[in-house]
C-alpha cells in the first residue's frame, strides 16, 4: 500500500492493514513531518506502527514521477488530502489507472470528493458537529457538549480499511481495480441511522437526554456517583429478573417495593427518581464493589474507567490488549493492539512506527531499483528529502 | 457486487446486527436467523409511529437492510439439526451469544468447523471469549464506561456522559466486518476458516484518539473538558439560533480581524494574545469575548464565513439539519428503500464509500419475522410445506 495519508483517519485505516501484514509505505516529507506527523512522538508511534517511511517531495516534478513509479508497484493507494490535491499533482485515479490498470485507490476526505462543501476545512470535531452526534451528546439541547475527542477519525479509518478489503475481493474475482470516494461526514452519519430515521419518519425532533438508554426499555440505567473522588459506575437493568436481582443486592429496601417501580414500563416512566434513589446506594460503595456485586447476580454494571484504569484493566491485560515494542528513540513503547482477534492468523506487533525516511534505501533501491548515484542525486535535489 | 455469493448467517442481536448489514449491502447473501417470534432487537426503538411493534422498529430496519430472515429455535434438537444442515453452504456466522452458549448447544465453532473447515465465525461479546470478565453482562453504556470513553465525556462538574447512540455496537460491528474480510482472504490460501473474537470493551478502547496515548506516553490522565475539544483546539459557542464549533486557537489574526471588523474584539487585539500559549492559558476570556460575537450571528452565517476563510467551523447540527444537508443531498447519501407493507418507501442513511464499480446497494428492507422461511426451508432445504408447518407447531422454527 502506498500511503499518502496524514494525522489520524487515514493512518488508522492503513494501520489496521499493516497490523495484519500489509506492507504500508508511508510517504512523508521533511517539510510536512510536524505536529501529529512528527515521527518521534507517542501519537505517531501509536497510529503508524509497523509501517515503512519514505520521504518524497511531491511539489517537485521528479518527485511526482517517483510517485508514479511507486504506484506501479503498489496494489493500493490511500490518500486523505482535500479533493483536487492529488489531481493537481497529476496523481488522480484517472492518471494512475493508466500506470496500473488494476489499481485500487481510496480517497478519504472530510466531505467527499463532490458536493457544495467538498473543499470545506474539516477535522474530527467539525465532522462530529455536522453529523448530529455533538448535539445529541449532551444533557440538554440548550447546551451541547460533544465527545471531546476525534472519534469520527476512527470511524472513517475503519470504513476505509473495509473499503480496501472489499476492493481487493472485487479485484480477485474480476481483475479490476477500483476508486473509492469516502466521506468522513457520511461515515459519522451512518452511525446515527436510527436517530435520523426517527426524525424523518416520526416527524419529531430527536433531542439529547444525557446518558439515558436511547431507545431501549431499560431502568434503572445510567451513570451513578460512587465513593471516592470522581469515581463513577454504570448500571443497566433491562428485565424484571434483573430488577429483582438488583433489589436483592440492595437488601430489598422498601422503596424498591413501591408500585411505581414494579414493571419495566413504570420504571422507565420514573427513571429520574429511580436513578436518584439508586445513587444513594452507589455512593456508599466503590465502583469496583458495585460492579462485582451486580455482575455477581447477572446485572450489567461497570466501572467508569479513566485512562490509567483502562491501561491496568484486568480483562484487557489478560487478553494482552496492549502491545509493547522497542522504538529507536522512545525506547520501550506501549500501544493498544487491535480488537480484531483472528485466532489462526493474529495481528503482529513487531515494529514500532518508522523514523522519517527510515526505509528510503529499501523502497527506492530494492523495490524501485534506483542505483546509488541516482539516489544521491535525488537526495541532493531535495526530491527525496 | 463484490461480496456476491458469500453466505452469512446472522445470529446477532443489536450488538452486532450492523456487521452483517455492512456485508449484505455490499452484496453478501445474509440470512438473519431469529428465534421464533423474532429477535429481541425488534423491541428496541425508535418505532415508526412511536408505538413498539416488532415489525416497526427503525433501529431493526436500519441495522438489517438487504438481509433475508428465517426463524429457528436453536435450543431445540430439531432446530440444531436444521442449523447444521444450513452450515454446509455457509461461509460466515456472526453471533453475539454469551461465550460458551453455542458450545453448550453443540453449535460452537470447533464443532461446526469439523463439517465445514472453511467456516468463519465472528463472535461479538461484551468482553471477549475468555478472561476474568468474560462472563460479565454488557451493553452500550457498560462498554463505553469500561473502555475508557465515558470518563472523558461530559463536563468537569457533571457526571460522565455516554456518547449518543450505540457507538460500541457500531464500532465492534465495523471491526468484525474488517476481520471477516481478512479471514476470507486468508481462507483463499489453504481453505481454512477461523474464529474471530471481538470485544465491545476493546472496540471502545481502540477508538479513543489521544486518551490512551497521553497516558501511556506522558502519564497524563485525560479528564472531562465540557464542550472543549481535549486540547482546546475547538470549542462550542452559542449563536442566535443554535451552536457553532469554532477553532479559537488557530489562525488567530484572521479571527481577531473578523471580530474587530464588527467592533467586538475587545482586548483581544492586544499583542499578548498573539502568543498561543498565553491564549491557551486564558482561553476562558477568549471564549467570553468570542461568545458575545457569535451570539450576534446565526450558526449558518458563521459556518459560511468561517469556511470562506478556510477555518474548520461548523454548525452543531441536529438530525433535522442532517436530513436537509445540501452536501448529503448532492451526494445522494440518503437512499430510498421500499416498504411494500407500508405502501411507501423511506429514506435511509446510505454508505460513506462510493465505489466507482457498482459495489454497494440496499437491496431490500429488513426482513419480516420468518419472511423467508419458505424460501430457505422449502425451496432450498427441500422440506415440504407440511413439514414446515409441523416444525413450526413444535416451535422448532
Amino acid at each position: 500500500m502506498l500511503d499518502f495519508t496524514r494525522v489520524l483517519a487515514g493512518p488508522y485505516a492503513t494501520r489496521i492493514l499493516a497490523d495484519f501484514g500489509a506492507e504500508v509505505i508511508k510517504v512523508q516529507s521533511r517539510k510536512t513531518a510536524s505536529g501529529s506527523e512528527l515521527n518521534n512522538t507517542g501519537y505517531f508511534n501509536t497510529w503508524n506502527r509497523g509501517k515503512l517511511s519514505i520521504t518524497l517531495d511531491l511539489s517537485h516534478p521528479v518527485g511526482r514521477e517517483l510517485a508514479i513509479r511507486l504506484v506501479d508497484i503498489s496494489d493500493v493507494v490511500m490518500e486523505n488530502f482535500t479533493p483536487r490535491v492529488m489531481a493537481n499533482w497529476g496523481l488522480s485515479y484517472q492518471s494512475l489507472q493508466k500506470v496500473r490498470p488494476n489499481l485500487i485507490m481510496v480517497s478519504m476526505s472530510g466531505m467527499g470528493q463532490t458536493g457544495p462543501w467538498r473543499d470545506f476545512a474539516a477535522f474530527g470535531p467539525t465532522i462530529q458537529a455536522l453529523s448530529g452526534i455533538t448535539f445529541l451528546t449532551s444533557f440538554t439541547p440548550d447546551y451541547p457538549l460533544g465527545l471531546g475527542y476525534s472519534y469520527a477519525d476512527h470511524v472513517a479509518g475503519l470504513y476505509a480499511a473495509l473499503a480496501v478489503l472489499v476492493a481487493l475481493e472485487h479485484r480477485d474475482r474480476t481483475g479490476e481495480g477500483q476508486y473509492v470516494d469516502l466521506s468522513e461526514y457520511e461515515a459519522m452519519c451512518t452511525l446515527l441511522g436510527p436517530a435520523i430515521m426517527d426524525c424523518e419518519l416520526n416527524h419529531s425532533p430527536v433531542v439529547p437526554r444525557g446518558s439515558y438508554p436511547d431507545y431501549a426499555l431499560a431502568a434503572p440505567y445510567g451513570c451513578y456517583k460512587c465513593q471516592g473522588d470522581d469515581r463513577w459506575c454504570v448500571i443497566a437493568v433491562f428485565t424484571d429478573e434483573e430488577w429483582q436481582a438488583l433489589r436483592s443486592v440492595l437488601g430489598n429496601p422498601p422503596w424498591t417495593d413501591e408500585a411505581r417501580f414494579s414493571t419495566a414500563w413504570q420504571r422507565r416512566e420514573h427513571i429520574d427518581n429511580l436513578n436518584e434513589l439508586l445513587e444513594q446506594w452507589t455512593v456508599q460503595h466503590s465502583p469496583e464493589e458495585v460492579m462485582d456485586l451486580l455482575q455477581g447476580v447477572g446485572v450489567a454494571a461497570g466501572i467508569v474507567k479513566n485512562a490509567r484504569e483502562v491501561a491496568a484493566d484486568p480483562q484487557l491485560t489478560a487478553r494482552h490488549f496492549f502491545a509493547t515494542v522497542t522504538h529507536p528513540t522512545l525506547g520501550e513503547t506501549t500501544f493498544d493492539s487491535t480488537p480484531i482477534r483472528l485466532e489462526r492468523t493474529p495481528a503482529r506487533f513487531g515494529r514500532a512506527a518508522p523514523l522519517l525516511g527510515q526505509d528510503n534505501r529499501y523502497v527506492y533501491q530494492e523495490l524501485l531499483g534506483i542505483g546509488d548515484r541516482e539516489l544521491t542525486e535525488l537526495i541532493e535535489a531535495g526530491v527525496i528529502s | 457486487m463484490a461480496l456476491a455469493g458469500l453466505r452469512v448467517l446472522d445470529l446477532a442481536d443489536e450488538c452486532a446486527s450492523f456487521c452483517s448489514k455492512l456485508l449484505a449491502d455490499l452484496g453478501a447473501e445474509v440470512i438473519k436467523v431469529e428465534p421464533p417470534g423474532g429477535d429481541k432487537s425488534r423491541w428496541q426503538g425508535p418505532f415508526w409511529g412511536n408505538l413498539s411493534h416488532p415489525e416497526k422498529s427503525l433501529s431493526f430496519w436500519y441495522n438489517n437492510t438487504s438481509k433475508l430472515g428465517i426463524t429457528l429455535n436453536l435450543e431445540s434438537n430439531e432446530g440444531q439439526e436444521i442449523f447444521r444442515s444450513l452450515i454446509d453452504r455457509t461461509d460466515v456466522i456472526v453471533e453475539t451469544f454469551p461465550p460458551g452458549y453455542l458450545d453448550g448447544l453443540g453449535l460452537g465453532y470447533k464443532t461446526l468447523c469439523e463439517s465445514n473447515p472453511g467456516l468463519i465465525m465472528a463472535s461479538v461479546t461484551g468482553f471477549g471469549q475468555g478472561g476474568p470478565y468474560s462472563k460479565y453482562k454488557s451493553c452500550d453504556i457498560v462498554a463505553s464506561a469500561m473502555g475508557g470513553q465515558m470518563y472523558v465525556c461530559g463536563a468537569p462538574d457533571t457526571a460522565p456522559l455516554k456518547p449518543y447512540g450505540q457507538q460500541a455496537y457500531y464500532t465492534a460491528s465495523l471491526f468484525a466486518a474488517v476481520g471477516i474480510l481478512m479471514a476470507l482472504r486468508v481462507r483463499k490460501h489453504g481453505g481454512q476458516g477461523q474464529h474471530l473474537d471481538i470485544s465491545l470493551q476493546e472496540a471502545v478502547a481502540a477508538t479513543l484518539e489521544h486518551v490512551l496515548v497521553r497516558y501511556l506516553y506522558e502519564g497524563v490522565v485525560s479528564g472531562r473538558q465540557g464542550s472543549f475539544h481535549w486540547n482546546r483546539s475547538f470549542c462550542l459557542l452559542p449563536c442566535k439560533d443554535k451552536y457553532v464549533v469554532l477553532s479559537p486557537l488557530i489562525e488567530w489574526e484572521t479571527l481577531v480581524e473578523l471580530l474587530d471588523s464588527e467592533g467586538m474584539a475587545s482586548d483581544l487585539t492586544e499583542a499578548r494574545w498573539q502568543d498561543e500559549e498565553y491564549r491557551t492559558r486564558h482561553l476562558d476570556h477568549v471564549v467570553e469575548v468570542l461568545q458575545r460575537w457569535t451570539k450576534a450571528h446565526t450558526s449558518a452565517e458563521l459556518f459560511e464565513l468561517g469556511q470562506l476563510m478556510r477555518l474548520p467551523w461548523a454548525p452543531v447540527a441536529s438530525p433535522e439539519d442532517v436530513l436537509v444537508s445540501p452536501q448529503l443531498r448532492a451526494r445522494s447519501f440518503f437512499v430510498p428503500v421500499a416498504h411494500p407493507e407500508a405502501k411507501t418507501g423511506f429514506s435511509y442513511a446510505g454508505a460513506p464509500y462510493k465505489f466507482n464499480r457498482a459495489t454497494w446497494d440496499i437491496k431490500r428492507r429488513a426482513p419480516l419475522i420468518g419472511e423467508h422461511n419458505i424460501q430457505i426451508y422449502h425451496h432450498e432445504l427441500g422440506y415440504s410445506r407440511e413439514k414446515i408447518d409441523e416444525l413450526s407447531s413444535r416451535n422448532a422454527i
